[in-house]
């Protein structure tokens, strides 16, 4: 059981650090990562929202799922499995609703990672 | 005696096309006293049909009608046109580029990025004129009856395109049997008859019904002695492949050898035809299997898949053959053009195990069986596979949806007993934008300009053929002049002998080649590094096409099935899909509040 749970932690922290990355890399580079999401980035106020918005976005997710690790605390985990499965609804409402690419190398890694939480949230020891 | 003036007119018609001055004749034998001397035109239009798929070019499917055609005519060797469907018949009916037609793909594999741009809608734009509506304006009668898949609202219909009668399906596709769609991107088969959704007759058979609306309509205005244009554009050979059992059997036991035999067989055929040179050589497709590594009930499957496409391509020249016979019988048939020809080159698509889980399930899903024993009736979703689609382009590569030979060269044959040159071969490139400016050329109708009717449309790009047939040149497309194309970011481009060409995954490598195709139609010998200037000006000469063309950059990502496979799921299952997801919008942070509340310490 314990090699389960490390091998659960395992892949659990290895997304956290890579939307660690993803969010510092907006701050800092953000020329880098815009095309991994399929944006081109603006002026003005419209870089701002995209620098601001996706850090926190990606720092959030990533933070989360480290306090959860790193805490024992399993509350943690929900935030970050909301953030996920809001992004993939999201997704997908826009190529139902505003003819928007149906994303599913982006969707289906949001949507793997957020059971993978789910799984963790139900089955890694609550700390004392 | 009108007949008789008729066939008088008809001779001096076919004399004048002799001299090279089709148009001239036509314009100035009009007149009111000696009846309309000018010809009648059936053009035929077959759906993926290869290239060696039809006796005159090579095959072993029986076609006498279009063996007589082909002994009555001029058969084009080295004729091509668009590698899918709707481009093809946009650039067909109306003599310009797909792309400005408004046409670059079918809609059904637009993907929303291209969609924002006004030509790249997948239906014919208002900005072009439809041959049936020159035709219609300059005196005629315009049928059609088949497939149109060139927009199905109101305004786009082929009843608003320049016929007065019709029966039209507006889909890809559809059952060959009954009314019923073949993909789950449609809930039916949407068939309508003179601009109103229509519904098919309970012994519906698509070949033999188009064939019997066409003679119907031709029959009611016979008396008027005015020229006609028929428009017969087949659902054969389409998937689902289906034909009659009576013309399955006949090809019983003929395609045991396989596809690769097959294959060889039709290329030796075509060289003695003189549809390819004697020194062709081949290339393998990958994708078409090891015939010998199948199960003697796999090869038994294979060869009856094929035999019921064989079945499905005589059953079309049959009733073919049924409307020359009431030509003649109504003594229409020596005043009567016949262009015959596919819109793009044979199917590969279809899976290499039809009778595979995931096939049967497919099948399934949409009410069909894949049974053996009953492959090609009723309720039997038959294609064939990519090894056979291979030898139906024999000896050419690729597939329809690509831009190798296979999916862009097919036959075309233009004939009748007017034209002044019989079962005469030529091997001058032609392009499906040809078509329409010969047929206005042998009615004499004159070409629209850069306006029609009080507004502003796309010049006719095509090229006259009529010289070709009566012998005057010996090709209608100079060294210099180059003929592009782009679907999906597969490309081409035709320079006198020379074909610039790229083919991209998953078949294609992604690499610009070049190749003659007049002595190597197989694209074996890469002649890139060899002839690197004309490589690089004709890369040059394809940036400058798709900049005159308006050519997309394809987005991101994208695969034809796999825009396909999503437009159908946006399609049919948007309304639930969304209802399903704002649900689990609404009840996530509920669910998370329960699930934190049960994980809180007490």
């Amino acid at each position: 059981m314990p090699i389960t749970q490390n091998a659960l932690r395992v892949l659990v922290l290895v997304p956290a650090l890579l939307f660690i990355v993803t969010g510092v890399r907006w701050l800092i580079a953000p020329a880098g990562v815009a095309p991994m999401l399929g944006l081109t980035l603006e002026e003005g106020i419209g870089l701002s929202s995209q620098i601001g918005d996706l850090a926190g976005f990606f720092l959030t997710l990533g933070a989360c799922m480290l306090i959860a690790l790193i805490s024992g605390r399993r509350l943690w985990y929900y935030p970050a499995i909301m953030l996920l499965a809001f992004a993939a609804v999201g997704r997908v409402l826009a190529w139902l609703l505003h003819d928007a690419a149906l994303a599913l190398q982006l969707i289906a890694p949001e949507v793997i990672i957020a059971l993978l939480l789910l799984v963790a949230a139900r089955y890694l020891p609550e700390a004392d | 005696m009108a007949d008789r003036r008729r066939r008088w007119c008809a001779t001096l018609a076919g004399l004048a096309l002799a001299a090279g001055l089709p148009n001239v004749l036509a314009a100035e034998a009009v007149s009111p006293d000696a009846g309309d001397p000018r010809p009648n035109i059936v053009f035929i239009l077959a759906d993926d049909l290869g290239f060696t798929d039809i006796a005159p070019f090579g095959s072993e499917v029986q076609t006498p009608t279009l063996s007589a055609f082909a002994e009555t005519g001029v058969r084009f060797t080295n004729y091509h046109t668009a590698a899918n469907c709707a481009p093809a018949r946009a650039m067909l009916l109306t003599g310009v580029n797909n792309h400005l037609a408004g046409v670059p793909n079918i809609p059904e594999m637009l993907a929303p990025e291209q969609r924002r741009h006004a030509h790249y809608q997948g239906v014919l734009g208002d900005n072009v004129v439809t041959v049936a509506t020159l035709l219609e304006d300059a005196g005629y009668h315009t049928y059609m009856a088949g497939k149109w898949h060139l927009g199905a609202s109101a305004d786009k219909r082929p009843s608003r395109r320049g016929f007065s009668r019709t029966v039209a399906l507006m889909d890809s596709g559809a059952d060959n049997w009954e009314q019923r769609p073949y993909l789950p991107l449609y809930d039916r088969a949407n068939w309508f008859a003179d601009g109103e959704p229509t519904t098919l007759p309970e012994d519906f058979y698509s070949s033999r019904f188009l064939i019997d609306k066409t003679i119907e309509f031709i029959d009611s205005n016979l008396q008027d002695g005015k020229p006609f244009f028929a428009y017969i554009p087949f659902m054969a050979v389409h998937m689902p492949v289906q034909a009659p059992q009576a013309f399955t059997d006949r090809y019983s036991g003929v395609y045991d050898g396989g596809w690769d035999e097959l294959r060889r067989a039709r290329l030796q055929r075509a060289i003695a035809l003189g549809i390819v040179p004697p020194q062709t050589a081949l290339q393998w497709m990958e994708s078409r299997g090891d015939w010998d590594a199948l199960t003697a009930d796999r090869r038994r499957y294979e060869a009856k898949r094929m035999a019921v496409y064989a079945g499905m391509i005589e059953a079309m020249d049959f009733h073919i053959g049924r409307l020359v016979d009431y030509l003649r019988a109504h003594g229409e048939y020596a005043n009567t053009v016949f262009i015959f020809t596919s819109d793009n080159g044979s199917e590969g698509s279809g899976p290499a195990d039809q009778e595979a889980l995931s096939s049967r399930f497919g099948a399934a899903m949409m009410g069909y069986h894949v049974d053996y024993e009953r492959l090609g009736l009723q309720g039997s979703y038959n294609t064939i596979s990519p090894g056979f689609a291979s030898a139906a382009a024999s000896p050419l590569a690729f597939y329809k949806f690509y831009t190798g030979e296979g999916g862009m060269r097919v036959p075309l044959i233009i004939a009748g007993d007017l034209l002044p040159r019989h079962n005469t071969l030529t091997p001058a490139f032609a392009w499906a934008t040809d078509i329409t400016p010969t047929i206005l050329s042998l009615t004499g109708t004159p070409l629209p300009g850069a306006r029609y009717a009080g507004k502003p449309v796309q010049p006719i790009t095509g090229r006259d053929l009529t010289p070709l047939l009566t012998g005057e040149r010996e090709r209608v497309y100079a060294e210099h002049d180059a003929v592009g194309y782009e679907l999906t970011g597969h490309a081409a481009l035709f320079q006198g002998d020379y074909k610039l060409v790229l083919n991209r995954p998953p078949l294609g490598d992604g690499q610009w080649r070049l190749y003659n195709i007049v002595s190597d139609p197989g694209e074996v010998v890469d002649l890139a590094a060899q002839q690197p200037d004309r490589f690089r000006a004709m890369q040059l000469r394809y940036q400058r096409f798709q900049a005159e063309n308006g050519v997309l950059p394809l987005p991101p990502g994208y695969s034809q099935m796999g825009q396909l496979l999503t437009n159908t799921v946006k399609a049919r299952y948007a309304d639930a899909l969304g209802v399903l997801l704002v649900s689990l919008l609404v009840l996530l942070p509920f669910y998370v509040a329960y699930r934190m509340r049960r994980s809180a310490p007490r």
